[in-house]
């Protein structure tokens, strides 16, 4: 904590002085023209987002409506709600783009903090269905803290890394606060528990050393140690429920489950059953079966399931090449930003969102525990859409000052 | 290198890890799953989203040879309820409650069980089958109650259902066989041909989600039923009943313990016209057993316990506890009513093995002659018994039969001539001949449970025999084979020696009327040559005149056969001596060109004549002497049997004398006018009448002499021919029944007893039968 406040301290006084900087050169005068193409807004990426966004709105209400008819009485409840707040995260994507991308530098730490006291409030907050503690707030206006986590990190590893670019090779910078930062939230979310986000933070956090510029030898010595660290767990049986989570793992096929098995691998097995009836081109659009009460949830981390199912695999596999051009674009946009803040936070955002897509698919197809992880723009969720939202609206800061065009 | 390329390269790097390794990774996945496990899933998805009502499909019907209808499904109706379309909560507890009550009182069925059926909360659960209209319009009732109390449409339903209908009850029982609760073949062809008859269920289905309830929109498909094959059977249900009516009289007549059997088979096709394994079963009721039989089981006490071993040794059987006793009693009752069941489904004629006795004399003749060890000069003594090293093998003829051709080793059914035919034969040869004539394999008959044969075991080698077991298998004992083997191999030696494959189906005819396949003769191999056949024909027909076999005679149809008496070596009628019997006659008609083979088979006759001769041959003789002239085999009578024919009286009243007279002699009958008139007022005997050729016929020509009686005489105890001249003396007619052309031939009763007063002209039936015959 002592050396998050030095840092915070002194990073806004680097801040100050950067800016004065640019403004006297008149060399980084950013230029926020909505429709300067070049200057202006990533016109290619925010195709994507629309697109994406309307391919995941459709699907997501195809997926809800027998669930919402059979359970809620209305087959719009869920698209509704959607549509309410795509178009507020619509706006708040703009908004954000417009607000200069170096302020959060500033805010790097603040946020961070307001990460951990999220994290710590959850825990005393009441449990949610399953025992676990995520979610602040209720309902529509309820938000999950490893959101703030996931943005707070990857924001403050951008901050640090590029604060300290020179020296990231040293163990001192390089290596340590990222360390910190991530054992200290990761701590917090045992607690929730919350396993797949842990994960997500520590690729995150990997990630974001790595292309800092840490030397690899520490990410090899990392790998190291948390392989140790697994096997000691796995010796001294703490895994166990992690382990019972992963029970059903693999076996969603097996015919002769017992009973309980049955029912925990329940969602898994329904949700391969609608992927395989898609085939090649799928059942057609609204003709899944399988939403019809097999597949619980089907609108939210499932949902790719009932994607596959309608559309099969010509439609899945269109959907994520649109995922890959967005992570691509996102790419090319935080390499030509001006300055290595807006690189790496632009890096690490687009990264989350791949990340997110790839460890999604790979539960619904039963590579990974069912552990809860959406689909970014296809799940539905006001929270976690919002927050989808903000983050596109920051790389789409960044893909103001970025020398695309000039190139 | 500069920390802004480093960046550069890095990025580049981690965006090849992200698209090439993630992405591509999910791509495989996924084309694993959509396009290799595809099918598979996409099957198992559909199983879990199809509600699957089945349609039952109309079993096919059961024909005799002429289209009589043997077994017939009829429409009944299947209850089923929809319990997922209960209310929750106590609604839903009340509901069920009432219709769990009401289910029960209609149907009779547990109320419980019913109760625990509407709580599934599925679609589909079938309450009842086979129920019939009364209890269909009670559930019409309900259905209209739960609709008005509940406004509940849908939760119980009545599908379509079949019930088998067995219109001749317990005729040829045996080999229709009846049906389970499920419609599925138990027994006889209904068992072996139930792939044919039972059809293919339809089904409805209809889409369901989740919860099980039906999905908003439509998906239905209905699926028909394909009702089922019948069946056109060889059985002739008038050759059956002819068959069980003898065998029922048979069975009483001489109070025979253990069923008895009948097979008529075509010799030549190998079709079964009759098979009864008497008594059977009403096959409407398979469940229930005869009131004799139920009579026998409420007759169970103490003392069959003690004889039955169902008491513990050292325990008192007087002194031990009353419900211990009764629990005993109850168990003992519960096992002889499964017995007597499993007794009556059995089909005896396929199922047991027995001691073919004498009968199989004929195919031991029929080796020897075959191989040509026997011939015009062989003669075999016999002396009234054989002594073969220590034993010593009796003949019925204790007195001896003297020496013997090998004809008359078979018309004397000696025991001795036939040791030593065996021994001419060999037992190699003997054992050759066995397999060949079919013995060691099952007949293939197309009924379930038919059983294999026992034949000698010697150090584990099958047909390795002693010189014991050659000399008693001769004359057909110690070793077991099925009534339907032993047919089959008479057939063989009837038919110009082939094995035919018997069978009870002769066409298969699917719902549309198309027929699917036609069974149709299969003959394994020849066995003896024609030339044998043709002499064993001639041997069995003297023998069934002259011979042993005569009481099996039908006069008019050349028939052949050989009576059997075999020794169960069992005491199964529990009276302490091994001394029961199975009397059997197996013959065919007619001799010069075999057609039909029949056996008749009474297990353990106890009235004290237990002779094939005795009990068997004249049953035989009954059956055959209605069945052939059925069956339309054209009579050939011989002289002396011309003149025993019976001719039905014309209707010669309202003629005149001369008119009526010369109509009744163009009809081969003498007349005695009676009276003065010119018109013929009555006749006596009435139009109809059998009367013998040459009998009389009395016309009356005026009321006075109408009146005029005749005393009926003794006719017992005389020869044919002093029964002819005794009743054209007193003006009387006879019809003659049973053994009468035989030299040693007497009659043994009348119909009507000496000293009635009768109108001239009046038919008596004077039964004949030939003594002296002990096989």
């Amino acid at each position: 904590m002592l050396t998050i406040e030095n840092t915070s301290r002194r990073r806004v006084r680097d801040y100050e002085r950067e800016r004065h900087a640019s403004s006297k050169r008149g060399k980084r005068k950013i230029n926020f023209s909505l429709l300067n193409i070049g200057k202006g807004l990533d016109i290619p990426f925010v195709l994507l987002i629309f697109v994406l966004l309307a391919i995941g709105i459709t699907m997501m209400f195809s997926a809800s409506y027998p669930v919402a008819f059979y359970e809620i009485g209305d087959s719009y409840y869920y698209l509704k709600r959607q549509l309410i707040f795509a178009l507020i995260g619509l706006v708040v994507m703009l908004v954000v783009s417009f607000v200069d991308y170096h302020y959060y530098h500033r805010f790097a730490a603040i946020i961070l903090g307001v990460s951990y006291f999220a994290l710590m409030l959850v825990l005393v907050l009441p449990s949610q269905e399953g025992g676990v503690h995520r979610w602040i707030g209720v309902g529509m206006f309820g938000i999950q803290a490893s959101e703030i986590s996931k943005f707070a990190i990857i924001l403050f590893m951008a901050h640090w890394g590029s604060r300290y670019y020179d020296r990231m090779h040293t163990i001192k910078y390089g290596v340590l606060p990222g360390a910190a930062v991530f054992l200290s939230t990761a701590l917090l979310l045992l607690f929730e528990p919350h396993y797949s986000c842990i994960v997500i933070i520590a690729i995150l956090t990997v990630v974001m050393m790595y292309v800092s510029g840490i030397k690899i030898k520490w990410l090899a010595i990392g790998a190291a140690v948390l392989a140790v660290i697994i096997l000691l767990l796995w010796v001294t049986g703490m895994l166990t429920y992690a382990m019972e989570r992963m029970d059903g793992w693999g076996q969603a096929l097996n015919e002769d489950l017992d009973r309980d098995m049955w029912n925990s691998t329940w969602q898994t097995r329904n949700s391969l059953y609608a992927i395989g009836s898609g085939g090649l081109f799928g059942l057609g659009l609204g003709q899944s079966r399988q939403k019809y009460l097999y597949l619980p949830e089907p609108q939210n981390d499932f949902i790719f399931a009932i994607v596959c199912e309608e559309l099969g695999l010509v439609g899945a596999v269109l959907i994520l090449l649109i995922f890959a051009l967005l992570v691509w674009r996102g790419v090319i946009i935080s390499l030509r930003a001006r300055d290595r803040f807006g690189k790496l936070l632009g890096i690490g955002l687009i990264s989350h969102i791949g990340l997110q897509v790839v460890l999604n698919i790979l539960v619904i197809t039963d590579w990974l525990p069912n552990t809860g992880i959406s689909l970014p723009f296809f799940s539905y969720g006001g929270s976690s859409l919002l927050t989808l939202m903000f983050e596109m609206g920051v790389i789409l800061s960044v893909s103001r000052t970025s020398n695309i065009e000039k190139s | 290198m500069g920390s802004n390329q480093m960046l550069r390269r890095r990025t580049v790097w981690l965006l090849i890890v992200i698209l090439a390794v993630g992405f591509g990774a999910v791509i495989t996945r996924l084309a694993f799953l959509q396009l290799v496990q595809g099918e598979e899933l996409q099957r198992r998805a559909i199983e879990q989203q199809l509600a699957d009502t089945p349609i039952s499909a109309k079993r096919g019907t059961i024909y005799d040879t002429k289209g009589k209808i043997l077994a017939q499904s009829a429409s009944v109706w299947r209850v089923v309820m929809a319990p997922a379309y209960f209310d929750d909560g106590a609604d839903g507890d009340e509901q069920r409650a009432f219709v769990a009550s009401r289910l029960a009182e209609i149907l009779g069925l547990d109320e419980a069980e019913l109760l625990e059926d509407t709580k599934q909360n599925t679609y589909y659960v079938s309450v009842k089958r086979k129920v019939e209209s009364v209890e269909k319009e009670q559930i019409i009732e309900l259905q209209k109650e739960l609709s008005e109390k509940y406004q509940k449409s849908g939760l119980i339903s009545l599908l379509d259902d079949y019930k088998r209908y067995y219109p001749y009850s317990d005729l040829a029982s045996s080999v229709i066989g009846f049906t389970g609760s499920e419609d599925q073949g138990l027994s006889g062809v209904e068992y072996q041909y139930n792939d044919f008859l039972s059809g293919t269920p339809g089904r409805i289905i209809s889409a369901q989600n989740g919860i099980q309830t039906e999905m908003p929109f439509d998906y239905n498909q209905n699926i028909g039923a394909i009702d089922g094959s019948s069946l056109v059977l060889t059985i002739d249900e008038t050759v059956q009943s002819i068959v069980e009516k003898y065998m029922k009289q048979g069975i009483i007549d001489n109070q025979v313990l253990e069923r008895a059997v009948c097979i008529v088979m075509d010799v030549n096709t190998g079709e079964i016209l009759a098979m009864a394994s008497v008594n059977g079963v009403d096959l409407n009721d398979p469940y229930t057993i005869l009131p004799e039989q139920q009579k026998d089981i409420d007759a169970i006490d103490t003392d069959y316990l003690i004889k039955n071993k169902y008491i513990e040794e050292g325990v008192d059987p007087y002194t031990m506890d009353e419900k211990q006793k009764t629990a005993l009693i109850e168990k003992a009752k519960a096992e002889a009513e499964s017995a007597a069941l499993a007794r009556n489904w059995r089909n005896k004629a396929i199922s047991d093995t027995y001691y073919p006795g004498s009968v199989f004399k004929m195919v031991t003749l029929s080796m020897a002659l075959q191989e040509g060890v026997v011939n015009k000069e062989s003669r075999f003594g016999c002396s009234g018994a054989y002594q073969l090293y220590e034993d010593t093998i009796h003949c019925h003829n204790t007195a001896g039969h003297g020496t013997q051709t090998y004809q008359e080793c078979l018309w004397n059914s000696c025991n001795p001539g036939f040791i030593q035919i065996g021994q001419l034969v060999g037992k190699e040869k003997f054992w050759d001949y066995y397999q060949a004539f079919g013995f060691s394999d099952k007949t293939g008959i197309d009924l379930p449970g038919e059983s294999d044969d026992q034949f000698f075991i010697h150090d584990g080698v099958e047909g390795n025999m002693l010189d014991t077991d050659l000399a008693v298998a001769s004359f057909g004992q110690n070793f077991s084979i099925t009534p339907i083997q032993m047919i089959t191999a008479a057939s063989a030696v009837a038919n110009g020696g082939k094995i035919v494959t018997p069978h009870v189906v002769k066409q298969i005819v699917d719902a549309e009327g198309n027929v699917v396949k036609n069974l149709s003769t299969e003959t394994k191999r020849q066995v003896i040559s024609e030339s044998v056949s043709k002499e064993m024909c001639g041997i069995l027909e003297e023998n069934a005149l002259n011979g042993s076999g005569k009481n099996g005679y039908v006069a008019g149809y050349r028939v052949g056969g050989k009576t059997g008496t075999s020794e169960k070596k069992v005491d199964a009628n529990k009276n302490g001596i091994e001394d029961d019997y199975i009397a059997s006659f197996c013959g065919f008609a007619p001799a010069n060109n075999p057609q039909y083979a029949a056996l008749v088979f009474f297990d353990e006759p106890v009235s004290g004549n237990y002779y094939g001769s005795a009990v068997a041959a004249p049953v035989f003789a009954s059956i055959m002497s209605e069945v052939l002239p059925y069956l339309e085999v054209v009579a050939q009578y011989s002289d002396e049997e011309l003149s025993n024919i019976d001719t039905a009286a014309g209707s010669y009243t309202g003629m005149s004398v001369e008119d009526a007279t010369k109509a009744a002699e163009g009809d081969g009958f003498s007349v005695t006018v009676k009276g003065e008139g010119t018109t013929v007022l009555t006749q006596n005997p009435v139009t109809g009448t059998a009367i013998p050729t040459g009998g009389t016929i009395v016309l009356y020509t005026d009321d006075s002499s109408a009146a005029e009686k005749v005393q009926v005489p003794n006719l017992v105890g005389l020869s044919l021919a002093e029964v002819n001249d005794t009743a054209s003396y007193t003006g009387l007619n006879v019809s003659v029944t049973g053994t009468a052309t035989s030299s040693d031939s007497t009659s043994v009763a009348q119909s009507v007893p000496e000293g009635t007063e009768v109108a001239p002209g009046t038919v008596i039936t004077v039964t004949f039968s030939s003594g002296g015959i002990a096989d």
